[in-house]
């Protein structure tokens, strides 16, 4: 059942249009993943979504539209992930995960204990177990992403906005990511919009494909439920040649000819 | 930092005694309450203040070389400050400059912060840009002012002032000030996790619930409030806002309350180190940025040329 609608939506920077007329809906427990080629639109979208970049449409969240929110209340029920976080100061790693509960602390109030034995249990989650007074600017670049997801998880929320959070990621770290997002999903009931690169973590991970082409929807499908056709059909709109095949209950795809 | 303000209060032309003070002796406690507590009380809140705000440019603008002096508090406090002495030279010519130079940083601040947000972007760029133009502006003021001033007097007293001193302020000049300085810093501390927040990219600070836009606008203000509070009853005073946050944070290793705190505490060891040795060095006193300047344009450029990849 969908919990979050985004209806007509267009976004873009300046003159420049890149998202154009886009609809799609997001259901409870569900990871959806957007795939498309560089520049088509799959930052722009999510960015448009949280309201970062200005956009017509609505976008509505268990009935509330999110542009009415303000930053705090938008943060208490949906959380984002940028593709590289800005944080550029000397701090440690515990204090970057104890900013997911900014939202939920009074002007004066710190973090409780509580919170801190909810975010050290999550940087353990995430495989920094043991990183928690370590320098954030000092880890690797798919440390930083594993941090800042961390810090989204730490708090439950009803939508989760992704921005290639695996692309600095390892083999296993992908995949493992792709998992926690899902115990998350199906534990809160909320749901995920995925920006990724990898077909083939999508294919395998995603309850849904969004298949954006020049900033509009080319099609959407379940991977799992669709027919494989269909998929093949909207992957090669994206990737050109390629194949999909099912190999031992897993999605591969192959480029025509290799 | 304690022990320091112990020494200042002790270390002058005048010598001052705990025996005679003890013994009541009048004319001791006349220097000490008129000249030497005024002098160590700004020096100690003045010093910590800077060293505060620095921590606070340098956080909210993530830039290792970010001070109050970036939307231009500095050079508007100098022009108000010219202002007043050409202006108001006549009885209470003290209170007039400071509450001149006062004006003249607020001024130049909310200039440069109300023309950053004319543009919609609010990014951190465009303030920089905004308190370069009215620094240049204000320079431009303060040109003008000093081509009109009498050079026997007048010239001197603004080139005296913009070196920055202690001497001679009294707490019925500074009194407004110093309570004004020590709000400012409540605030300023109040909000810490914010500060810290808003060093993020602005789409990510707003999803993690900052109002982006009125917090920064809340920050700098409250933070060019406390500089020019500072300021004004001082004159300039270089490098204590750019150097005691970087020495916190070679302390610490990190930004977090305690990291502001001991910036504060090192402005303010800085600032009363720098006063006793402008009253002791010489035989006439010299004014303090010398000796500010002194320490902190060498750490400056290892900061540049030994530091490349310095981060806040």
């Amino acid at each position: 059942m969908p919990i979050f609608q985004a209806q007509s939506i267009t976004a873009g920077y300046k003159n420049r249009g890149v998202i154009k007329d886009c609809s799609f809906s997001l259901d409870a427990g569900s990871i959806t993943g957007i795939l498309g080629a560089n520049g088509s639109g799959k930052t722009t979208l999510i960015k448009a979504v949280c309201g970062i970049l200005p956009h017509r449409g609505t976008c509505t969240l268990d009935g509330t539209a999110l542009e009415t929110l303000s930053a705090r209340q938008l943060s208490q029920v949906c959380g984002y992930i940028p593709q590289r976080s800005g944080i550029q100061i000397d701090i440690p790693v515990i204090d970057v995960v104890l900013m997911g509960f900014h939202a939920s602390l009074g002007l004066l109030e710190r973090p409780t204990e509580s919170m801190r034995r909810s975010a050290v249990g999550a940087l353990a989650k995430v495989g920094l177990g043991g990183y928690a007074e370590h320098n954030y600017q000092k880890l690797s670049e798919g440390q930083k992403q594993l941090c800042i997801l961390a810090r989204t998880l730490v708090c439950d929320r009803r939508l989760l906005l992704l921005d290639e959070p695996e692309s600095a990621l390892d083999y296993a770290m992908r995949h493992r990511t792709l998992d926690l997002l899902r115990t998350y999903v199906r534990h809160t009931g909320g749901c995920a919009l995925v920006a990724l690169h990898d077909p083939i973590l999508a294919l395998n991970a995603c309850d849904r494909l969004l298949f954006l082409r020049d900033g509009t929807t080319a099609g959407s499908v379940s991977p799992m439920t669709d027919d494989p056709a269909e998929t093949e059909r909207l992957l090669r709109m994206i990737y050109g040649d390629v194949r999909l095949l099912r190999v031992e209950e897993q999605w591969v795809l192959l480029r025509d000819g290799k | 930092m304690l022990a320091l303000a112990l020494c200042s209060l002790f270390i002058g032309k005048y010598p001052l005694s705990p025996g005679l003070l003890l013994s009541g002796d009048d004319m001791q406690w006349r220097v000490f309450l008129t000249l030497r507590l005024p002098r160590v009380l700004v020096g100690l809140i003045g010093g910590f203040a800077l060293g505060v705000c620095g921590f606070v440019f340098q956080t909210v603008f993530s830039n290792p070389l970010a001070s109050p002096d970036i939307v231009g508090v500095s050079s508007g406090a100098s022009t108000g400050a010219a202002a007043g002495i050409l202006f108001f030279s006549g009885v209470s010519a003290g209170a007039a400059v400071t509450a001149s130079a006062f004006v003249g940083a607020l001024f130049a601040a909310v200039t440069a912060i109300v023309l950053s947000t004319l543009d919609k972007s609010s990014k951190n760029s465009t303030i920089v840009l905004a308190g370069i133009a009215v620094h240049a502006l204000s320079q431009t003021a303060l040109m003008a002012l000093k081509l009109t001033a009498d050079p026997e007097r007048e010239l001197a007293s603004i080139e005296y002032w913009m070196m920055g001193s202690l001497n001679g302020i009294t707490l019925s000049e500074c009194g407004g000030n110093l309570v004004l300085t020590v709000l400012c810093c409540a605030v300023l501390f109040f909000l810490h996790r914010q500060i810290i927040l808003l060093s993020a990219e602005e789409g990510e600070a707003r999803m993690l619930g900052v109002s982006v836009g009125k917090m920064r606008l809340t920050v700098l203000i409250t933070a060019t409030l406390t500089v020019a509070a500072v300021i004004s009853g001082t004159g300039l005073i270089s490098f204590i806002g750019l150097l005691a946050p970087h020495i916190a944070r070679l302390l610490t290793g990190e930004n977090r309350i305690s990291t502001m705190l001991l910036g504060g505490i090192t402005g303010g060891i800085l600032l009363l180190g720098a006063d006793i040795l402008a009253r002791t060095a010489w035989a006439a006193e010299l004014p303090v940025s010398i000796f500010t300047s002194l320490l902190g344009a060498p750490f400056l450029i290892w900061l540049v040329l030994g530091k490349r990849n310095a981060r806040v």
